[in-house]
């Protein structure tokens, strides 16, 4: 009954115009008139499911949660770290960092938030009786104390250097304590009060989401009175949609229709580097892929200029090694990985290649072009003399395959950079008990550790710049491009895309243009 | 009384047999189907993470056993927790049983208001454009696959012409382009088979004897004709509803249409077992009940069919 309660609110709203659901404009209804643009209506591919952040990693429900909610610390569309609830952050020794923790923040209830809401939050995301989906983010943290309302300090098992960008990602979202305490987790997730920019009002599922503009956000009230998600699952009409005027922003905009919205006078294409790499992660555990040889003649053999340019229409990087673009440690003076059938067939030659088989096993839109670049791939194997095959797989029937890691040969990967740092994306899916751990090689191993628990960038630029060079040589991934993740937008709003998937609509990032 | 009853007693049996069947069918091959708990975690959750939460799911229990929890709670009427969501799998059904109800009905009045006449006048007229026509169309609206067909209205009325909006729910607007995408193919087949079924009748002797008796001609199609014909067009159309009710998965994909169809498609895709089952068990109680209704309209039509 909730659900129908809801629509009516919203039949309501709408047929009074945005604006009057917005309270004090309800006096002045002529001011709210000659507002040109409360609302900003946002499409994504699939819907929001949860509220409660530490309950999910799903792209579609980060895009929300991230502006329900605030981080100690914050990744702004530039890919660097700044404040959130914590102004201030230093590391004291090797393992101690103090936090100072913004004054005067309230939460949408209007009660004040204070270090111990942090600390509490934190605690709760491994907390073994709620059990989150997030119980793994912070292992390198061994207590945290609360010196006063606004000091906060964590002391980590060893020397974490990424602690800060770990707090500004997943599971970092702050959740309130006392709301939590009063209403339970399941009130807690159907109605979210957090401290972020736009505040909860109703939700029906596949239909819309509707949040409104927080007025005592501490960075600013938004420009938008109202957000609103829908969810349009086929790109085609997400696309008419955008074009028509109905939504102000499209997420998941193919490259191929990138030329439908540039072509349209109102509307404009923004994309993002995405950060992370799509790789063929490789079971180097099955012959022939065991021999370093003809991992790098597969490599060798890809011609990923032609991919970027005729099935990403140029949206789209070729990678250098395993780190991405844009990520700490990015080796710039790194040559982009070379297309050379002809030294492919010598390598192939020179590693006692057979003929064995060659299989990709590819989803079909788990990641953009995942099916179209494995065919044109198994082609170019082909031209070299590789036995390759190609093989679809469902969804999940991947995400089955990842747990048993039963694949038989290479499939796709889109590793995400979650720290903008080469341990939160090489490091974390092919260490020891990964999930993408299967191959080891001592020297890469004994870096990758003590580079995790290394304070000293200095060092960690060497470790990784090695651990590239064993990299390239033995090819636990081959990695292919570095996309761009496109977004459609009507020309009225500024705003720009945060390489992570976040979508960041603070006031620093979202205006509309006056007309 | 009796007689009712020995009528109704083995066709509700057979009901119930069927809900339990479609049950089952369900529960087994959503197990077989592959498991939820590397969907719900970050990929590099650790296998002590995974057996945790395939313990809290109640996952790590026997198939037999799953599956007597499963039929004693559905007894109960209590389909479960949506792992999904983290709501009740029945309230989260119930959210997307009206938008399912509004383009089902919708699009079935709309089929079946323009077809029976249709056909209807398609047989009468055999042969003239109007039938050629009329079957013409019916034909493309047939063949024509939803997606194609939802993508056309779209670019066309929505976008060209301006006419309706692109998608969402909605006033009656929104419901337009969905409800016509929807009610194609039932339309169609339900008009082609009320020609064939009326022409059908028309060789009828009876007919022939009515019209020699010099009945007027309309008397012949609105008497004798159309009551005799009711019968395969009651069943065909009750069918349709069933299949219009029972959700539309293509349709509601294009138009981003928030009901039980792409719920279900959704969780399947999910893994959202209670959500699965939830859905296609309500799915199948309607398509019953309307099989019940034809039955019982059946007896009423024709009382050939009466116990």
């Amino acid at each position: 009954m909730v659900q129908v309660t809801r629509r009516e609110l919203l039949t309501g709203a709408a047929a009074l115009g945005a604006a009057a659901t917005v309270p004090g404009a309800r006096t002045r209804p002529a001011s709210a008139q000659t507002t040109p643009k409360p609302e900003l209506v946002v499409a994504q591919g699939g819907d929001v499911s949860k509220f409660d952040p530490h309950f999910s990693t799903s792209s579609n429900d980060i895009r929300v949660s991230f502006n329900l909610f605030d981080n100690l610390v914050s990744r702004y569309p530039d890919g660097k770290l700044h404040p959130g609830l914590a102004t201030d952050w230093k590391l004291q020794g090797s393992t101690q960092w103090t936090f100072k923790i913004r004054p005067g923040v309230k939460w949408h209830t209007g009660d004040p938030f204070t270090a111990a809401d942090a600390k509490w939050s934190l605690e709760r995301t491994w907390d073994p009786k709620i059990g989150t989906r997030v119980s793994t983010v912070f292992t390198t943290i061994d207590r945290i104390e609360v010196l006063d309302p606004s000091t906060l300090v964590i002391h980590t098992k060893k020397p974490d250097p990424l602690l800060p960008a770990r707090l500004a990602f997943y599971g970092g979202q702050i959740v309130p304590q006392k709301y939590i305490e009063k209403v339970g987790n399941d009130e807690f997730n159907a109605k979210p009060v957090g401290t972020g920019p736009v505040r909860f009002v109703s939700w029906t599922k596949d239909d819309k989401l509707v949040l409104e503009a927080n007025p005592d956000y501490w960075g600013g009230k938004i420009e938008a009175e109202r957000v609103v998600f829908r969810s349009i699952p086929e790109t085609a009409p997400r696309i008419a949609a955008l074009l028509k005027g109905e939504v102000d922003v499209i997420t998941q905009l193919p490259p191929d229709q990138g030329e439908r919205v540039t072509g349209n006078p109102s509307t404009r294409v923004v994309g993002a580097l995405y950060a992370g790499l799509y790789v063929l992660a490789v079971n180097s555990k099955r012959p022939p892929l065991d021999n370093p040889l003809v991992k790098q003649a597969l490599s060798l053999a890809i011609d990923r200029n032609a991919i970027v340019k005729e099935l990403w229409r140029g949206r789209g990087i070729v990678p250098t090694g395993p780190i991405a673009k844009g990520d700490n440690h990015f080796d710039t003076t790194l040559a982009p990985l070379a297309y050379d059938p002809r030294e492919a067939r010598e390598r192939l030659k020179k590693g006692g290649y057979k003929g064995e088989e060659v299989v990709i096993e590819t989803t079909v839109g788990y990641t953009a072009n995942d099916k179209p670049m494995s065919e044109a791939i198994q082609g170019m194997w082909r031209d070299v003399g590789i036995n390759a095959k190609v093989e679809v797989v469902e969804y999940s029937v991947r995400a089955q395959k990842n747990r048993d890691k039963s694949f038989k040969g290479l499939w796709w990967s889109d590793p995400t950079s979650t720290l903008g740092d080469p341990d939160g994306m090489m490091w974390r899916l092919l260490s020891p008990g990964g999930p993408q751990d299967y191959w080891r090689h001592p020297r890469f191993d004994e870096l990758g550790e003590a580079a995790r628990f290394s304070v000293d960038e200095k060092f960690r630029g060497q470790a990784y710049r090695e651990m590239t060079k064993i990299f390239l040589e033995h090819l636990p991934w081959v990695p292919v491009i570095q996309p761009y993740e496109d977004y459609g937008l009507q020309k009225h709003v500024e705003w720009t895309p945060n390489p992570n998937q976040q979508f960041e609509i603070r006031r620093f990032n979202l205006r509309f243009r006056r007309a | 009384m009796r007689g009712v009853l020995l009528f109704l007693a083995p066709r509700l049996l057979r009901a119930l047999i069927a809900v339990w069947l479609v049950s089952t069918v369900v529960f087994v091959v959503m197990r077989l189907s592959g498991d939820p708990v590397p969907l719900l975690l970050p990929p590099d959750a650790p296998r002590s993470e995974i057996f945790r939460v395939r313990r809290e799911l109640g996952l790590d229990q026997p198939l037999p056993v799953q599956y007597g929890v499963f039929l004693a709670n559905v007894l109960r009427g209590d389909f479960g927790r949506s792992i999904h969501f983290r709501e009740p799998a029945f309230s989260v059904v119930r959210g997307y049983l009206g938008a399912t109800v509004e383009l089902g009905l919708t699009s079935f009045l709309l089929a079946a208001l323009v077809a029976v006449p249709v056909g209807l006048l398609s047989a009468v007229k055999r042969n003239s454009p109007i039938d050629h026509a009329a079957m013409g169309v019916a034909l493309v609206g047939q063949s024509a696959p939803t997606f194609f067909l939802g993508i056309l209205f779209i670019l066309l009325l929505s976008l060209k012409a301006d006419l309706f909006p692109t998608g969402g729910r909605g006033d009656w607007k929104h419901l337009v382009l969905p409800a016509l995408t929807l009610g194609a193919f039932a339309m169609a087949s339900i008009a082609r088979l009320t020609r064939s079924a009326v022409l059908e009748v028309l060789r009828a002797d009876y007919i022939r004897t009515a019209r020699a008796k010099g009945v007027a001609e309309w008397i012949v199609v609105a008497k004798h004709t159309l009551k005799n014909a009711a019968l395969p067009i009651v069943t065909i159309t009750g069918l349709q509803f069933g299949t219009l009710l029972g959700g539309a998965v293509v349709t509601e994909t294009v138009f981003a249409w928030p009901g039980i169809g792409r719920l279900a498609i959704q969780s399947i895709y999910n893994r959202d077992y209670p959500v699965v089952q939830c859905a296609v068990f309500l799915s199948a109680v309607v398509f019953i009940v309307i099989n019940f209704a034809i039955d019982l309209l059946y007896g009423f039509l024709d009382p050939r069919a009466r116990p």
